[in-house]
């Protein structure tokens, strides 16, 4: 099979799966009721006649099928909706917050990809020795402490009693820090990005470890060695670039998820990103927000599904097309 | 090599009292305790003659590997001495100079017993053969290509299969391509460690005239490590027996098959059971199980399958004794010496 042929069959692949998944999160979404109705019934004041005009509005006096192929056939056409609690286009709002979420994300799994490669080659190297063992401990102990617990500790050491970096926000409110926007805005990236590290260091350096060792075993390795190849370049030259396989798939997931992951550290420091947004939707079911969210992690998740896949045929050339 | 050698007839290569022990320890509560050693290469000697292919047979896992690995300091041996033409190969290569380990390199290659698994998946086979002109520094990046296709026609490969990966070949070509890999540097010894155990036994016949040839054509001297019979008998000049770390019987290829004198030899190599003169009840095949590498066999360590043990066999190791030309045996009881 062709590349081309291969890649064609998965995209139309995808556009089933992601027909599939708008079907299910639009009757979910749909199954808790009239948003419009639960928003405003707090309110007495409101008469029932605003209340009508705006179900009218939104069009949630149609039946369900009716709506899901409007808003279906709207999605179609790069039209998310409107928000109903911030009245912004849908799409507007998630490509700026989107924007936030991937200043924190991108730096958090790159900075980890370069720290777990180093201590994994160092662990590897010196398998079963204290050095090996730190290594090993400190990710696992690293892997178990739960998210929104290690975010709290950085922001108790560095902001509540350091004052080193601030706590919440991507912005100063007033001027930013040492007059500079660039300044300020890294400033106050580095806390969320420290967290997020912490989290991807952790697992993919046990990932690539375990990796390393399995691949060091191997004769080809051991013929490198009889060459007299120097250690290091065995590792960087032949054991790493085998022992990336398997991680490509773990980064791709950390990348599809992104937007999945994302609320807990936006939540914990405040910061104006997609995961933010979508907590707060949820929250006052600001159903155009949900589905829009919903369904640019379903459609991110399956291009970076189908990318890595072509990345494995690319990379790896024992991988047939069938 | 340069200036004349101490000993004008020294043999290639020269094994003496090789020694390779790996500590089994427990991990304790506190510490690692150390509970005792496997003997994996105990005090072996051997040497073989430039141009010659010494055989090393053994069952699995009486240390053939081991010894192979020691020898080219793939893993540190616990004691012993190895030298090439009268070199010290193991200080060479235990460094630190880099220029010296490197010519040490080229002169010794390894030839492994999976082909699969010793060629790197994701290279082609013009970028593994490429790997050690690199490494060796032994040519300008613009003939290596040449280089390869001519590696290629040597193991009777076709340039085209210079792009391929290893997975697009049959076992046979695979190895074919191992044994390239290891000729790049034009060495003098070649340790080939089962290089033919995985491959079917048609394919088989192929390699080992192409190892005949290559042999011939290039002067090349073996040390053949398997545990084929007829593979050892076709390609080798002498062989030595090996049983759990020790080697117990050295001697040459027809010598050996025709009278071995070891019981252990003898019933390693006897296809069918013969009887033995000696003792008509009893037959040449091997009792019971291999013992354990931790639990070796005090004295003789043959003597809990021996047919021929006795009382002195458990008390006192036997001694390697040299024989008739450059024979050597290790045995309380050896079988009668062939009629002149
Ligand atoms: N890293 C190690 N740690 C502990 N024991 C080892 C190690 N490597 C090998 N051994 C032991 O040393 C002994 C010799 O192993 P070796 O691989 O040299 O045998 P072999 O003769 O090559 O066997 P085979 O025919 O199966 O290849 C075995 O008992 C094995 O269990
Ligand atoms: S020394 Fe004794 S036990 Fe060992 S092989 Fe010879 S006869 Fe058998
Ligand atoms: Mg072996």
């Amino acid at each position: 099979m062709l590349v081309t042929q291969f890649i064609i069959r998965r995209l139309v692949f995808s556009i089933f799966l992601l027909f599939g998944v708008s079907v299910i999160v639009f009757a979910l979404v749909n199954a808790v009721g009239n948003p419009i109705e639960i928003l405003l019934a707090e309110r007495p004041g409101i008469s029932q006649q605003a209340i009508d005009q705006m179900t009218a509005y939104y069009g949630l006096d149609q039946p369900a099928t009716t709506r899901y192929l409007m808003w279906a056939g709207n999605l179609l056409q790069g039209d998310f909706g409107t928000s109903i609690i911030y009245n912004q286009p849908v799409w507007q709002m998630m490509t700026s917050w989107g924007l936030e979420t991937l200043k924190i994300q991108v730096p958090g799994i790159l900075i980890a990809l370069a720290l777990a490669t180093a201590m994994a080659v160092t662990a590897a190297m010196r398998q079963y020795s204290r050095v090996d063992f730190g290594v090993m401990a400190s990710a696992m102990l690293g892997q178990s402490l739960p998210g929104f617990f290690v975010g709290i500790l950085l922001i108790l050491i560095f902001s509540y009693w350091l004052g080193i970096f601030p706590s919440y926000g991507a912005y100063s409110m007033r001027s930013p820090l040492w007059g500079s926007h660039l300044l300020d805005a890294l400033w106050h990236m580095v806390l969320p990005v420290a967290m997020l590290t912490f989290f991807n260091t952790a697992a993919l350096t046990l990932l690539m470890r375990s990796n390393l060792v399995d691949i060091l075993r191997h004769d080809f390795v051991t013929a490198a060695r009889a060459s007299g190849l120097p250690e290091r370049r065995i590792i960087y030259g032949h054991a790493l670039r085998n022992a990336l396989i398997p991680v490509l798939t773990y980064l791709s997931l950390l990348f599809g998820l992104m937007l999945g992951t994302a609320p807990v550290t936006e939540t914990v420091f405040t910061w104006p990103g997609v995961g933010y947004l979508y907590i707060n939707a949820i929250q006052q079911l600001d159903y155009p927000v949900i589905l829009g969210v919903t369904m640019a992690i379903a459609v991110m998740l399956v291009v970076v599904t189908l990318l890595t896949d072509i990345a494995y045929v690319l990379i790896d050339p024992r991988i047939r097309l069938d | 090599m340069t200036g004349p050698l101490p000993f004008p007839a020294r043999d290639l290569l020269e094994v003496r009292g090789l020694q390779k022990l790996y500590p089994v320890s427990r991990r304790g509560m506190f510490r690692r305790h150390r509970i005792g050693e496997i003997r994996a290469v105990d005090d072996i000697s051997f040497s073989v003659a430039r141009g010659q292919t010494l055989g090393l047979v053994g069952e699995s896992g009486c240390g053939k590997s081991t010894t192979a690995r020691a020898i080219l300091h793939l893993i540190d041996a616990s004691g012993g001495e190895v030298r090439l033409g009268g070199q010290d190969l193991l200080q060479t290569l235990r460094g630190p100079d880099r220029k010296a380990e490197l010519a040490m390199r080229r002169r010794v290659q390894y030839v492994f017993q999976d082909p699969y698994l010793s060629l790197n998946p994701r290279w082609t086979i013009a970028q593994t053969l490429s790997e050690p002109l690199r490494v060796h520094d032994l040519l300008p990046r613009p003939a290596w290509r040449d280089r390869v296709i001519e590696l290629l026609d040597l193991v009777g490969l076709e340039p085209h299969h210079a792009d391929r990966y290893p997975h697009e070949f049959s076992g046979g070509q695979r190895q074919r391509v191992g044994i390239a890999r290891a000729l790049a540097v034009d060495p003098e010894l070649l340790i080939l460690d089962e290089p033919v155990s995985s491959l079917d036994v048609s394919v088989r016949a192929q390699i080992l005239n192409l190892l005949a040839r290559l042999q011939a054509e290039l002067g090349l001297t073996y040390l053949f490590i398997s545990h084929d019979l007829s593979s050892v008998r076709f390609l080798s000049t002498r062989v030595a027996v090996m049983y759990l770390g020790k080697i117990v019987e050295i001697a040459d290829v027809d010598r050996l098959f025709e009278a071995p004198r070891h019981p252990y030899s003898r019933a390693l190599l006897s296809a069918i059971p013969v009887p033995d003169p000696d003792r008509p009840s009893a037959r040449n095949t091997l009792l019971g199980e291999i013992p354990s590498a931790m639990n070796m066999p005090a004295a003789c360590r043959f003597h809990t399958r021996c047919p021929r043990a006795s009382a002195v066999c458990k008390a006192h190791e036997p001694p390697m004794e040299p024989g008739p030309q450059g024979s050597a045996l290790a045995c309380h009881h050896p079988l009668e010496p062939p009629a002149p």
